[in-house]
């Protein structure tokens, strides 16, 4: 303890300060029409932005020592998976459910050491589990997939 | 009232065929996200919120069964605790200290059992006491003035920013972000909208499923990337949990005196299962512990923090139910979801909605002798539960949040607003900001902004109607006290306890 780096906490010390005064400016400006109470709508997102602002500068001045940031083949496979999750948003519905998910659970399954087929298999296994659980089980719609025949 | 009239009431509730389902069905999932490492309760809530709303069902039953996912949850983090040395969850770290060293001598079967026992005795016990507290204290809060509303909130913040994590100053920060993100969307006192930029979508405010979900599933998924080398169980063989009756007895004390612990402190607001399972286990270690067993595979290290757990996840409920201010991040989760079915717990809802805290209170007696089933025949069968490959599992968590997000609102921009949140969620916990504040501060954002605007309205602008009752003025002193807790703790040499779930 205390030789390390103790960027991390500086950084988001900032960050944090950012946001305090971005946050103060825009409820700085909020006016109502009438005012139903002596407060209004301004006085308790400033009161949010002070004490952020008070907390983040001491973050600043008193940082903790730098976590262990995950080597860079964890980021990759992080960053492969917010991606994924990315793609999987959009796809969901013009892809349907079905062909999406077992495509996500693939990628996802291979990111966590699977082959490429055990993933799709498992990946297709839970799919349609999930499916029919959902949609003949419990009644909640998922989507076919713009696709699929109607 | 009668307190027995009611909870008969209640049982009839409890009792009602779907609701006894939902029971079973959150008492087993429960035990299941409980005894696999990686998803603990907060998480398992969160996930099965979406499914409830989108089933549309009662709100009593919903929270039946949510509730029984996270006192079941408590039941199962054991159960990888002591086969495996790797906890199951947050308020099992404490069961590996001697459930594994048992697990090693061949005594898993026997850990097993007593600990099921011990979370069972933990449990009820703790129901027990939410049914003779609670109504006597929504009783008394009913009294409650805006002011006192808003001195209480502030000091359910400082306890779990004292406790929860390392750094209190981080838990701080965390609660101010989380209230930040319940200012957003249309003002209730004045009808202007804030922090919108706009965007129609934030009118209604930021949803809440969608924070609860990215933040603590998304970023779980994240978090176990990074675990991967921690494997799975190989060989995980329990035949039989069954305990002497030597050994059972030999640690009744222990169960009893740690499921007290247990209670009180998940009353506490900030101090959930994982601090009561370590308070408990010290305690006994120096009342019992005389020939330096604990640590070693004492069965009495195992029943100490199963029992506390246990309690405390009840004793949480009692702050929930009775004052609308919950003690941990899963009650808090817990509350977002009652609200989410329109329900504002609080001392009223005793009076108001007696259907719903009754009905919950009769389902976890109910609960309680499942989860027993369920975790002294059936442990072997979860056991084999920890043999799911990792690359099968993390995947299917992921899966299972985004189609919950989807289900209820079918957008896009949901699941993308639900990722951004896992990445903050991930970055704060490897910074070392504690989740929960940030749920918390969302849920009672609003709550608290009212309560301190409906007091100065009151006083016609008076500041010192904050603090003029004397219940205030104990509730400011009790928020200021736990904020220099820690500073105290660290002077007196105490050792931190681990961090809140």
């Amino acid at each position: 303890m205390g030789t390390g780096s103790r960027r991390s906490d500086r950084i988001a010390g900032g960050l944090l300060l950012l946001l305090s005064v971005g946050y103060g400016l825009e409820a700085g400006r909020l006016q109502a029409d009438f005012l139903a109470d002596p407060l209004g709508p301004r006085a308790f997102p400033l009161l949010l932005a002070v004490s952020l602002g008070v907390f983040s500068l001491y973050l600043i001045v008193r940082p903790d020592p730098d976590p262990a940031w995950p080597p860079a083949h964890v980021l990759g496979g992080q960053l492969g998976m917010l991606l994924s999750f990315v793609v999987y948003s959009y796809a969901l519905a013009p892809l349907g459910f079905l062909l999406a998910t077992t495509l996500e659970m693939a990628w996802l399954s291979r990111l966590f050491g699977a082959s490429w087929r055990t993933g799709l298999l498992g990946g297709l296994g839970l799919a349609a589990a999930l499916y029919a659980i959902f949609v003949f089980g419990l009644g909640i719609p998922l989507p076919l997939g713009r696709w699929w025949p109607a | 009232m009668d307190v027995f009239a009611q909870l008969a009431h209640g049982f009839e509730v409890a009792l009602a065929p779907l609701n006894l389902f939902l029971a079973f069905a959150g008492a087993f999932l429960g035990t299941l996200i409980g005894a696999l490492p990686g998803i603990g309760p907060v998480n398992g809530v969160a996930i099965l919120i979406p499914i409830a709303y989108a089933l549309k069902l009662p709100p009593e039953s919903a929270l039946i069964l949510l509730a029984g996912v996270y006192y079941g949850a408590e039941y199962g983090g054991r159960i990888s605790s002591i086969l495996l040395n790797v906890p199951g969850d947050a308020g099992a770290v404490i069961t590996t200290l001697d459930g594994y060293p048992m697990a090693q001598k061949g005594k898993a079967g026997e850990a097993l059992a007593l600990s099921a026992l011990s979370s069972f005795i933990g449990g009820t016990l703790a129901v027990i006491g939410l049914t003779l507290f609670a109504p006597y204290l929504a009783e008394w809060a009913i009294r409650f003035g805006p002011a006192e509303y808003f001195a209480l909130m502030v000091f359910a913040f400082t306890t779990l920013a004292s406790l929860a994590g390392k750094n209190p100053v981080k838990a701080l920060i965390a609660s101010v972000f989380g209230l930040m993100l319940a200012t957003v969307g249309i003002d209730p006192g004045s009808g202007v909208p804030r922090f919108t930029f706009g965007e129609l979508k934030l009118y209604d405010g930021v949803d809440f499923l969608v924070v609860a979900i990215g933040l603590f599933a998304i970023s779980e998924v994240l978090t176990l990337m990074e675990h991967t080398f921690l494997g799975t169980a190989t060989r995980v063989k329990v035949e039989t949990a069954l305990v002497s009756m030597k050994t059972f007895l030999g640690s009744l004390w222990t169960i009893l005196r740690s499921s007290l612990i247990g209670f009180f402190i998940g009353v506490l607001p900030g101090a959930g299962a994982s601090i009561a399972s370590a308070v408990a286990y010290t305690t006994e270690k120096r009342l019992v512990d005389r020939d330096g067993t604990f640590g070693t595979g004492d069965p009495r290290g195992v029943a100490a923090p199963e029992a506390a757990n246990n309690a405390a996840s009840g004793g949480a409920m009692v702050p929930m139910l009775t004052l609308g201010v919950p003690g941990s991040g899963t009650t808090a989760v817990l509350l977002g979801a009652l609200m989410m079915f329109n329900v504002t717990p609080g001392p009223l809802i005793f009076e108001q909605r007696p259907e719903i805290v009754w009905g919950l209170i009769a389902s976890m007696y109910i609960g309680n002798v499942m989860l027993l089933v369920l975790n002294l025949p059936l442990v072997g069968w979860f056991a084999r539960i920890l043999t799911v490959p990792r690359w099968f599992l993390v995947p299917a968590i992921a899966s299972l949040s985004f189609i919950g997000v989807y289900a209820v609102n079918n957008s896009a921009f949901d699941l993308l607003f639900m990722t951004g949140i896992g990445v903050v969620g991930y970055l704060m916990r490897k910074a070392g900001f504690p989740l929960a504040p940030v749920i918390l501060g969302l849920v009672l954002g609003r709550l608290m902004e009212i309560n301190l605007r409906r007091a100065l309205a009151i006083s016609g602008g008076d500041y010192t109607i904050l603090y003029a009752s004397p219940l205030s003025k104990v509730l400011w002193a009790l928020a200021l006290l736990s904020l220099l807790f820690p500073v105290i703790a660290a002077r007196f040499g105490a050792r931190r306890v681990p961090e809140g779930e």
